[in-house]
């Protein structure tokens, strides 16, 4: 051997002998199991095309994205959330605040800035409070976020009165959901700007590594002096402003904002966030998988809707597909343990 | 009793490997029924991994265990069970929110025949409190019970299900004085029932005190075994450190600097009386003690996790307020490696991220793998660590290359103060003369270094100055260059004894 230096060194190379498998294997495993859900994509793209062939055209993709971009927006807090170690239950009514708020406002004020202003802000409180429950008071973020999801929601009624603001005298209001650059519709563009910033936040910067600390090792991450208190609330505040913002486009979408929408909201975002694969111990995922798996939960219920699988049938298929994809995790998991 | 010694429990060539490695090396163990059997040693003896066979917790890759002449299934602890094997572990296995009396019962509740009561249950109960002498409210969550109360009932639970052979893992090691007595009536009482009775144990007067027949292991396997007539506390040391036990030291003395930390008056009820210790730099203080000691709690301590400790700390000559947190001890430039890595690491990151993790970026606020890495790499490769490797998770490292790159993590944030805890722990041979051989190379750069460990020899192949620990205060100091005493002697002083010896 060349590097004679180091004498000891020849017993550090343990690098096959612990676990048997040759390191060009463990890579392979590691891109398949990485890269799995592309190709499921690729497959439902496929299937999808076949079955009609205007999938592919320019408007049914626009109507897609556009139809899905509140829940996308959604997924990516969710996605810091759940890789912070973390869970938000109250998103669906955040996102109905954000949309009573909203068209509240632009009617009480007139104004669609003051509006945006004001459901923004309240969207970015709830997150706080959810924040502050989990990290200060060490609330388990399941039933902080349970129980901030119903006081949400309560005053959302409240504020509205238990019926519908619609908002009919004022063109503006729609402006947020209709506007179009570039012949793409705003909310597209919302939609591709988050996810491209927020991967950037999370892959690249020292914050994003922080709450992979945060949520891979709570008790190294405090041991190593990071904040964990303040890293913990901030995914929570991230994913407060954005259920409201997905809330806000919505409601100026339909010209309408109400309190009793956003039922199915935390669970469309966590199954988003679990078909692409990020793990919900903790620690461990990514923003581009998160994209993944929106367009995959997408473009399948576009499928549905085509081949008119009635809406019942459809929540069925949901709730398969995310206990399969959390029991895929964990089967992986435990292989790969030993 | 006039019958032939039965054989209660017998082992027949039993190993153990862990990768490759020994853990526990063609053992041959028998323990006569109705008697009380201890096996000592030092910490990787190997007494642990035996006992997790015998239990059936961990699976034996060669020979055999017996209980009453049948031998047991591998790895499933329910056969031993079955048996009559009970095992009461350091930590305990109870259901915390339930009574005393529904965990002694816990899964025999349908076993009997007809309906259990809660009364006949809690008089069960009483009557084997009578039977051991104590007082234990049935119906009190055993959350809310002293830790020797929660491990009567455990043991209790043994007995009330049949248990013939009760084995111990350290059963004294969290107990007080007092309630170490009560304790040892309670296995005097079972031994007079006719229950076998094996205990690991550091406690050396309480091994001779209760023992009938002392087994010592060292280095994976059992170097002498006999009654207990046989043994005195000299002679299960020298058989615990091994007769040619040679102190490696340290080669050469450093040239030392000026004073890196003065600690003085630190003091934390009922952990810690009246520490003082100052280390200049290039220096390696080596504190030793055993697991209790208070070792650990004085780097706990100086590392902010014990607010309530209070003491006079000094840096570089300027007194700084005591740290209350983590991140005060790390802004005043205290580090420390814990003893677990697991606790240390995110194991799902990779080693460069792990290094960096609570450091400032080289570029604010980003992450920058071209200025990072380089760093990186240069400090992990200090503690012998492979670089090639650095891109993977840290779990799929060795035990030896996490504690590499832990150490370097904090190396490369050129500490005042360097605590390690325990950097051996769980590493192999070769790893385990890199990472020694680096701290002096750490210190030789001007460090000011505190390294705890179980391991005396290794305390001391490594440290400018012994320390050693007991019951909470420094009980003695010594300069490992001068060979004043010998191993034997510094684990007297741990044991908490001073010269009178058998």
């Amino acid at each position: 051997m060349n590097d004679s230096k180091k004498p000891v060194a020849a017993l550090s190379n343990d690098s096959t002998v612990s676990d048997g498998t040759t390191a060009r294997g463990r890579h392979l495993i590691n891109f398949t199991s990485k890269y799995a859900m592309f190709g499921v994509l690729v497959v439902l793209i496929i299937v999808a095309t076949m079955l009609y062939p205007t999938f592919l055209n320019p408007a049914n993709l626009g109507n897609i994205l556009t139809q899905n971009s509140a829940v996308g927006l959604i997924a990516i807090g969710m996605t810091f959330v759940i890789i912070s170690g973390g869970f938000d239950l109250s998103v669906g009514a955040t996102y109905a605040l954000g949309a009573t708020l909203y068209a509240g406002l632009t009617i009480q004020t007139g104004s669609v800035f003051i509006a945006g202003v004001g459901a923004l802000l309240a969207g970015v409180i709830v997150g706080t409070l959810n924040g502050l429950i989990v990290s200060r008071l060490n609330v388990n973020p399941f039933v902080a976020t349970l129980g901030t999801s119903s006081i949400i929601g309560g005053i959302a009624y409240i504020y509205s009165g238990s019926s519908p603001f619609i908002v009919n005298d004022n063109p503006a209001f729609q402006d947020l959901a209709l506007t179009r650059i570039l012949g793409v519709p705003l909310p597209i563009w919302i939609l591709v700007t988050a996810f491209v910033v927020s991967a950037f936040l999370l892959a690249k910067t020292n914050f994003g590594r922080n709450i992979y600390a945060v949520g891979g090792n709570f008790e190294a991450a405090w041991l190593t002096g990071l904040r964990v208190k303040g890293l913990r609330s901030s995914v929570y505040i991230l994913t407060g402003g954005l259920a409201a913002l997905a809330g806000m486009m919505d409601a100026s979408r339909l010209g309408v904002g109400q309190a009793d929408v956003g039922a199915a909201m935390a669970l469309n975002a966590i199954a988003i966030v679990v078909v692409g694969g990020t793990s919900l111990l903790g620690g461990e995922g990514a923003i581009w998988r998160s994209a993944v798996g929106l367009l995959i939960l997408a473009t399948l219920t576009n499928v549905f809707y085509s081949l008119n699988v009635s809406q019942h049938w459809q929540l069925i298929a949901k709730g398969v597909i995310v206990v399969a994809a959390v029991a895929v995790d964990a089967i992986v998991r435990a292989r790969s343990r030993n | 009793m006039a019958n032939q010694p039965v054989s209660a429990l017998v082992c027949a060539g039993v190993s153990k490997r862990f990768s490759g490695k020994y853990a526990v090396r063609e053992v041959d163990l028998s323990v006569e029924q109705g008697t009380v059997h201890a096996l000592v040693g030092e910490n990787g003896a190997g007494k642990s991994t035996l006992l997790g066979m015998i239990s059936g917790r961990v699976a034996n890759d060669e020979g055999t265990i017996s209980v009453f002449g049948q031998e047991l299934r591998v790895a499933n602890p329910r056969d031993a069970r079955h048996h009559g094997l009970v095992v009461v572990y350091q930590e305990l296995t109870m259901v915390p929110a339930l009574t005393a009396v529904q965990n002694v019962f816990l899964g025999q509740l349908s076993s009997k025949l007809g309906v259990t009561s809660d009364a006949s249950m809690t008089e069960r109960f009483l009557g084997l409190c009578q039977e051991f002498d104590v007082h234990i409210r049935p119906d009190v969550p055993v959350r809310d019970l002293s830790i020797s109360q929660q491990q009567i009932v455990e043991i209790m639970r043994g007995v009330q299900a049949n248990g013939r052979i009760l084995m111990l893992d350290e059963p004294s090691a969290a107990l007080a004085e007092s309630e170490r007595e009560v304790l040892y009536r309670i296995l005097d009482k079972l031994k007079e029932r006719g229950t076998t009775i094996v205990f690991v144990s550091h406690n050396l007067d309480e091994v001779l005190k209760l023992s009938d027949h002392i087994t010592v292991m060292r280095d994976s396997q059992v170097v002498d075994s006999g009654p207990r007539s046989k043994w005195d506390k000299r002679s299960i040391v020298r058989a615990m450190v091994g007769k040619d036990a040679e102190i490696v030291r340290r080669e050469g003395r450093p040239t030392l600097g000026d004073t890196a930390v003065e600690i003085s008056g630190l003091n934390l009820h009922g952990g810690l009386h009246d520490i003082n210790v100052t280390a200049r730099h290039g220096e390696i203080i080596g504190l030793w003690g055993l697991v209790g000691s208070g070792r650990t709690t004085f780097f706990r301590s100086l590392f902010g996790l014990i607010p309530k400790a209070v003491g006079k700390l000094s840096l570089g000559g300027q007194e700084v307020a005591w740290p209350r947190s983590v991140r005060e001890a790390i802004s005043h430039g205290i580090v420390m490696v814990p003893e677990s890595r697991r606790a240390a690491l995110v194991m799902g990151m990779d080693s460069k991220n792990n290094y960096w993790i609570g450091r400032k970026p080289p570029i604010p606020f980003l992450i920058s793998p071209k200025r990072e890495n380089p760093l990186a790499a240069q400090d992990t490769k200090f503690f012998g660590f492979n670089t090639k490797r650095m891109h993977e998770p840290v779990r799929n490292l060795s035990g030896g290359n996490q504690q590499k790159v832990l150490l370097a993590k904090w190396a490369g944030r050129l500490p005042k103060v360097f605590l390690v805890d325990e950097p051996t722990r769980g590493i192999d041979v070769g790893a385990k003369v890199e990472v020694l051989e680096s701290l002096t190379r750490l210190a030789a750069d001007g460090a000011a270094i505190i390294v705890t460990s179980s391991e005396l020899e290794e305390v001391l192949a490594v440290s400018d100055r012994l320390l050693v620990f007991s019951h909470g205060r420094i009980v003695h100091e010594l300069d490992t260059a001068k060979s004043e005493y010998t191993v034997e002697e510094i684990m007297k002083f741990g044991f908490g004894e001073s010269e009178e010896i058998a």
